[in-house]
């Protein structure tokens, strides 16, 4: 029952979502840029610039679809790529050891909101909004508020920056990570108990409980998850720019929040998925990259993006009907 | 509630071996210098504070006491207002902005001797204001450019936030020394001092010039983004091709990546801090100093960056 409730919306939510992403690579056919919107390498930097995003956006989905919230994603990107600098640069740590660590602290921070969400019953906007604040203090406080960087960047740096050959294009390894972390939440949301939870919890929390879902552990989870992500991502733009910068990250949180909306996942919780924020995230990144391939300045990329937001929803807000 | 009686009864202790520690054990200072700082969480601000504590260290004679305002307005006003309470000999500060100006005043009133540095106050009620100049250093950016493309060439700007003061004075004088030369700005993008956005930039730059040499020189308005953009064309495999340059010139950023290769130039953005000090001493000598001192700018070359960059005043 609850998958045939679940199957058949969500293909045609995808049908409006592939849409929306469809009319944006339509404006990239037509404003190409002299031909280079049709030119590979585009499309694989494209990917690269959203894989980042995309991982705060596939741990966000999560959280959202228990009806929460998570803003703390963009301090936890600064936290843990403070941390994964410090363990590479100054500890000269393998960057086998050091990528975990960086995944356990956002992991780490994920579960203390969780708990403040599930066990002390916090609003989730609340609880976040406190570990956003205290994520980036602690950033801050690791490295005294400066930069952590080394001239030339450790092998494990470059190494994470490395793109591989595929088709005659090279991909890099954050798009490889992107594709990981979105099979992994696919898995946990279609193939695990944990996934009908967290619907059943969005859906109805009351009913949940009453239905004997274990509603705490499964919010802590989700918080945990997005805050695992966030570490990863943390550690990719760390990398991507060669340092680990407390000051990194800010309003990434509303970024990832952007792409699951316009992919359409319900702010309400219990509606949407995973494949819907890739959708999303392929929109607004490729918009990105086609207002800036076209030299749209900075200004105006602001308000095409403004109204490319509001008119993806307005089409979601459609299909209900 | 048993932890807070606790830590009130022990507060007087420690205040007193604070008090103790912070004097040395003993009044072995001749004269106090209290400095305010606006924000200490910036960058080339932390530089500042490390080089005023490193030019206080060579006059055993003077007391330190250095104030961070947080980048709060009033912390900062409640900072100067106990250094004249304490009556310090001079007070240094580096104002968050004018809203400074009025307690500036008082302490200038109070007839202490006041050093203005980096932003300006408003009024003439202070000693000496000493700030660096971004129109001197885009300027000799563009000098520098015109000599080293050799006059001809393409060049990507990326500029610092549209709306900040120093932004426009480090691109138009910059712009106004290529004019008359065959060096054309092919590409310019507002990087909002941020470097996440300077490698997207950079990158949009390389993909609408992808012909091999396209692009001979990148001038970032400041070091990350020149950093940044040269870490883009890394990734593309194409940072042989073009030179990277940059300005403020902190130790351990546009300094280090000047030795490294990364950046062929960075023009120093002083911070005075050595100036004001050396000025402190003059003025608590009696002697007069000037009621404005503009600084130089300093470039860093990979030729002459270990003998410690070449001064343009």
């Amino acid at each position: 029952m609850n998958t045939q409730r679940r199957s058949l919306p969500i293909s045609r939510e995808v049908g409006f979502a592939f849409a929306a992403l469809g009319v944006v690579l339509l404006v990239g056919a037509l404003f190409n840029a002299n031909g280079l919107f049709f030119k590979p390498e585009t499309h694989a930097l494209a990917l690269w610039a959203v894989s980042g995003y995309g991982i705060l956006a596939c741990g966000m989905t999560v959280v959202i679809l228990t009806a929460g919230i998570d803003l703390s994603v963009g301090s936890l990107v600064a936290l843990s790529g403070v941390v994964f600098a410090q363990c590479t640069m100054e500890a000269e740590l393998s960057g086998w050891v050091a990528l975990p660590a960086a995944v356990l602290v956002g992991a780490a921070c994920g579960l203390v909101s969780g708990m403040l969400v599930a066990l002390l019953r916090l609003q989730p906007f609340i609880a976040t909004l406190a570990m956003m604040a205290f994520a980036r203090g602690l950033a801050k406080t690791l490295t005294g508020g400066v930069k952590v960087q080394k001239m030339p960047p450790p092998e494990s740096i470059e190494a994470l920056n490395a793109r591989f050959p595929i088709l005659g294009v090279d991909v890099s390894v954050s798009v490889f990570l992107f594709l990981g972390c979105v099979l992994l939440t696919v898995f946990f949301l279609r193939a695990l108990r944990f996934g009908r939870y967290v619907y059943a919890i969005g859906d109805n929390e009351e009913a949940s409980r009453l239905s004997g879902v274990p509603v705490r552990l499964t919010k802590i989870l989700a918080y945990v998850m997005c805050g695992a992500f966030a570490g990863l991502a943390g550690v990719l733009f760390a990398a991507v720019e060669r340092q680990g910068n407390p000051d990194a990250g800010l309003a990434y949180e509303l970024t990832a929040i952007a792409m699951v909306v316009v992919g359409g996942t319900s702010l309400m919780g219990g509606r949407g998925g995973v494949v819907l924020t890739v959708l999303g995230a392929l929109t607004i990144g490729y918009l990105r990259k086609i207002l800036d391939i076209n030299g749209v300045p900075t200004a105006q990329q602001l308000m095409i993006t403004g109204g490319i937001i509001v008119l993806a929803v307005l089409v979601q807000s459609l299909r209900r009907e | 509630m048993g932890i807070s009686v606790q830590i009130r009864r022990a507060l007087p202790a420690v205040l007193a071996a604070l008090t103790a520690f912070g004097c040395g054990g003993g009044a072995d200072y001749e004269w106090m210098i209290g400095y305010s700082q606006c924000n200490r969480a910036e960058p080339w601000r932390q530089q500042m504070d490390a080089d005023i504590e490193a030019h206080t260290a060579e006059h055993p004679e003077i007391k330190l006491i250095m104030k961070d305002a947080q980048n709060e307005s009033f912390r900062q006003i409640a900072h100067v207002k106990e250094f004249i309470s304490q009556e310090v000999d001079v007070l240094i500060i580096s104002p968050k902005d004018t809203s400074l100006t009025q307690v500036v005043a008082e302490a200038h009133q109070a007839g202490i001797p006041v050093i203005v540095l980096d932003r300006a106050v408003e009024g003439d009620q202070f000693t000496c204001f000493i700030g660096s100049d971004n129109r001197k250093i885009g300027a000799e950016v563009g000098k520098w450019v015109v000599e080293r493309l050799g006059g001809k060439g393409n060049v990507v700007e990326l500029q610092g936030l549209a709306s900040s003061v120093p932004s426009g004075h480090r691109s138009e004088p910059f712009r106004a020394a290529l004019e008359g030369t065959e060096i054309e700005i092919i590409f310019a993008a507002d990087m909002e001092w941020l470097s996440e956005l300077a490698r997207e930039k950079m990158l949009a730059a390389l993909q609408r010039n992808p012909e091999p040499n396209s692009i001979q020189l990148v001038y970032g308005a400041n070091d990350p983004a020149a950093i940044a953009a040269f870490n883009a064309a890394r990734d593309l495999g194409r940072e042989e091709e073009m030179i990277f340059v940059g300005v403020d010139a902190l130790p351990h950023e546009g300094i280090e990546a000047v030795k490294n290769g990364i950046l062929d130039a960075t023009f120093l953005y002083p911070n005075g801090a050595d100036v004001a000090i050396d000025s402190a001493v003059k003025i608590h000598a009696g002697e007069t100093v000037p009621n404005e001192i503009v600084l130089g700018t300093r470039l860093y070359t990979p030729e002459n960056v270990e003998q410690g960059g070449l001064p343009l005043d």
